[in-house]
């Protein structure tokens, strides 16, 4: 023990007797910086990981990713399929102490709905949701929709949390204020102590009702509160979070960085662990609607030229625990992951060259928008661009921050008009388990994610996925939809890697399934 | 003297302006985007484009800086893009800690910097001199950031004398307060330290020089008297006008110094703000910085007139 902490210690213990019991505190340090508070507004994950603190959801999902009752006692269907009824548990409140009501829940899934692309395929198959009663709403759909509860419990960006219908009235596309953050989530938020880009504050919700049965496995099974109050520090530098980790000043870091990794592990009082097998997926995508890749055969070219290992040494380092090649379009682990096509992946890079040079590319340039202010992102990109001059490519670098990569990336103009040709960025492996939520995985054209690709037998087999009754089903789909990603090239996957979380020992049940931080089952020594 | 002080504080009303103006005006023309970032990564163009439009930035340029300007007429710096938090709030949250980080390095700076000044000029060409002006070179070489993580692995990690980083507010008590604020000080200081020294010695080279301080060497007046009574107070206006130009160094230097000590101030508070484009924010911060950096400036004019008597407005 050293000084300082033990003059404190003897201080405390000095004082003990006149003092009542301390709270029990987490002091956490997130991945980013807390600035949209509404989860439903932005698809942050840093908003996304709030979001399970202070709102809770119809259904949950548990470790092998079925949806599971959260908020419901359960739900019955009828008329084959097309009439779902749901009805809540006894004694959920929300934080102003009013009870939760069927309402809230339709106006929460509408909101949801407006935002989210699984929660608009939602509102798009529903002919009606309506609150049958106080306790009770139901869902009449156009056709059967089987994976109904796996939508409303979706983990990832976004996720349909359940607000005061009050405040799930409002428009989804602006952002509440602290005021407005009310749900009925195991932890409240506390509005009066929130500085924005410094310090957010969770306390235990007293009123909070956790499932009776089961046990807690991802965002399902019971929320059982172990600590009085949650604190994030934003700390944006990761050398101050490492000092501020070592020295006890902080108990719980959600993502470290590579090169610190050496240093913590050798810190006896701090466990540095992998917290997540779903990771990260670093990803290429093109602009489909621009020369040069608006041109298939050249798409097709690249798959050879992606050395995967390239990118995880330079995103996660050279130990490579950190990371993994063999990456298709499901994350790996889960249960449509397949290496069904991949050998088009296969890293050859003459084989890249020469299938660039018959692809007809004319040596256009290519507009790479790198963000530089995301480490991975500015790794990757580096990486990808010189992929792309050794795959024979003229590459025009651009570099800039990531709100002005973004910016760029809604122009469908011409490269040379201020439009992009490509860029590169991470997904969490959560949003990539599946077709419903993976946005690089879609062919729908100009209606789609920014990329715009149009691939008819893509979208196809996604709406066959959404039709499939069974597990064996879904994996011969996914098998096809990878080798149609392979033919097509939508996007590139790159390769999966993780950042490992750190806390003190004096932390224990710390988990981050999926990259959301977890504060129930969590308690602090 | 009265007259004087309400011109300048009406000339100020003018340079806010042109402030304003060229602030909003790069804001608004730079690339980045508000709607971009709440929206986040996994956004399509149409969800910004909508965002954009239920937040109003998508309307012309002039409407959004008319509207603006009425509102800072109105003494209303708006609210938060993000947080829908009132910006005056925000800046109320986070004055405290930029506040007494600066006035304590001022403190601290002037306390050392002037003394190490005066002897190292008293003491022209000796080894006390060399190092005064080699310890000033290091200051103004070694960038914050490297003294900050250098005295937090010294002071915090290794002895465990200090925290490495947060604030707590003075409300709380003076010792936790305090020291919060020690390794930031010293390191934000660094920079300050050197750059009074420096003009403090030149200074002072100048005024021991004249044919005054021979004459009261003459009449077997101290040293101490002769420095600090007589020399001293006649390089007083150049020293106070460097002090008060470092004014804006500082308000650089907190930025760094604040991030490196995970500060909750008012620089930290700007950067953030310009990495999400929250317009109103850096509006408000910007035009405060302005708004202090002329008011510090006409409390180093008035100043003057009391080292100074010649000096007259």
């Amino acid at each position: 023990m050293k000084r300082r902490t033990l003059m404190q210690a003897g201080l405390a213990a000095l004082a003990a007797p006149a003092l009542a019991q301390p709270a029990r505190t987490i002091r956490f340090v997130p991945h980013a910086s807390l600035a949209v508070l509404d989860p439903v507004a932005s698809s942050a994950y840093v908003t996304r990981n709030h979001g399970f603190l202070v709102w809770d959801t119809l259904y949950g999902i548990d470790a092998q990713y079925r949806a599971q009752p959260q908020m419901v006692a359960g739900h019955g269907v009828e008329d084959g399929g097309l009439r779902w009824t749901f009805t809540l548990r006894e004694g959920l409140r929300f934080h102003d102490g009013e009870p939760v009501r069927a309402a809230d829940c339709v106006a929460s899934i509408r909101r949801w709905g407006a935002r989210d692309a699984m929660g608009g395929r939602v509102l798009a198959l529903a002919e009606e949701i309506a609150a049958l009663d106080d306790r009770r709403f139901a869902i009449r759909l156009r056709r059967p929709f089987a994976m109904l509860a796996d939508a409303l419990a979706k983990p990832g960006s976004i996720a349909c949390f359940v607000m005061p219908e009050r405040i799930a009235s409002a428009d989804p596309m602006r952002p509440f204020g602290p005021g407005e953050v009310v749900g009925s989530g195991p932890f409240r938020f506390r509005a009066d102590e929130f500085v924005l880009g410094a310090r957010v504050v969770y306390e235990r919700f007293d009123g909070y009702v956790p499932r009776a049965e089961g046990e807690a496995s991802f965002t399902a099974g019971p929320k059982r509160v172990l600590v009085d109050r949650v604190e994030w520090q934003i700390i944006p530098d990761p050398a101050t979070a490492a000092a501020a980790l070592r020295a006890g000043e902080v108990a719980w870091w959600e993502r470290t960085t590579a090169d610190l990794h050496p240093m913590l592990a050798r810190e006896r009082d701090v466990v540095v662990t992998i917290p997540d097998t779903l990771g990260f997926i670093a990803t290429f995508r093109p602009n489909h609607l621009q020369p040069p890749f608006d041109n298939p055969r050249l798409r097709r070219a690249l798959l050879p030229a992606v050395n995967q290992a390239d990118f995880g040494a330079a995103i996660a380092g050279t130990d490579a625990r950190f990371w993994r090649t063999g990456v298709g379009v499901f994350a790996p682990g889960t249960p449509l992951a397949t290496e069904a096509g991949l050998e088009a992946m296969r890293f050859d890079l003459d084989r890249a060259r020469r299938l660039v040079a018959e692809s007809g590319y004319a040596g256009e340039p290519v507009v790479l928008l790198a963000a530089t202010d995301v480490p991975a992102t500015a790794a990757m990109s580096e990486v990808g661009a010189d992929m792309l001059r050794k795959a024979g490519l003229t590459v025009d670098y651009q570099t800039m921050d990531w709100a002005s990569v973004v910016r760029r990336l809604g122009s469908r103009e011409p490269p040379a008009r201020g439009g992009w040709s490509g860029y590169f960025s991470s997904w969490a492996g959560l949003d990539h388990i599946n077709p419903a939520g993976h946005l690089l995985l879609r062919g729908n054209g100009s209606a789609g994610f920014i990329g715009w690709p149009e691939s008819p037998r893509i979208e196809a087999l996604r709406e066959a996925w959404f039709e499939a009754t069974s597990l064996e089903e879904q994996r011969r789909i996914a098998a096809d939809l990878q080798r149609q990603a392979m033919e097509d090239v939508p996007y590139i996957p790159l390769g999966q890697y993780f950042l490992p979380m750190a806390h003190r020992r004096t932390l224990s049940g710390a988990m981050q399934p999926g990259g959301i931080p977890l504060f129930w089952g969590v308690s602090i020594g | 003297m009265l007259a004087y002080i309400a011109r300048r504080i009406l000339s100020t009303i003018p340079v806010m302006l042109v402030v304003a103006f060229v602030v909003f005006s790069m804001l608004i023309l730079s690339p980045g985007d508000p709607a971009a970032v709440i929206a986040g990564d996994q956004a399509t163009p149409e969800d910004v484009e909508r965002i954009r439009a239920a937040l109003g930035l998508d309307r012309p340029f002039f409407v959004q800086f008319a509207e603006f300007l009425w509102r800072l007429v109105n003494f209303d710096l708006g609210t938060s893009i993000f947080t829908n938090l009132p910006v005056t709030h925000m800046i109320a949250q986070r004055i405290e800690p930029t506040v007494a980080l600066m006035v304590l390095t001022i403190l601290f700076s002037v306390t050392i910097a002037v003394p190490m000044g005066v002897i190292a000029a008293w003491k022209a060409g000796s080894w006390i001199d060399r190092a005064v002006m080699v310890f000033a070179v290091l200051g103004f070489s070694v960038p914050v950031f490297v003294i900050g993580y250098l005295l937090a692995y010294i002071f915090a990690l290794e002895l465990d004398w200090l925290p490495v980083q947060g604030y707590t507010p003075i409300a709380r008590g003076f010792w936790p307060f305090l020291e919060n604020l020690i390794l930031p000080t010293i390191a934000l200081g660094s920079v300050y330290i050197a750059l009074i020294a420096r003009i403090t010695r030149a200074t002072m080279l100048e005024v021991l020089a004249q044919d005054y301080i021979r004459t009261a060497k003459a009449k077997g007046l101290g040293t101490r008297p002769i420095l600090f009574l007589h020399a001293l107070k006649n390089a007083a206006v150049p020293i106070s006008t460097v002090v008060g130009i470092g004014i804006a160094l500082l308000i650089g230097g907190a930025v760094v110094t604040e991030s490196v000590f995970a500060i909750p101030g008012l620089g930290r508070l700007t950067v953030d703000a310009i990495l999400r484009r929250d317009y109103p924010v850096i509006q408000g911060v910007v035009l405060l910085f302005s708004f202090v950096y002329v008011l510090v400036n006409l409390m180093i004019d008035l100043l003057y007139t009391v080292f100074d008597p010649r000096i007259r407005y």
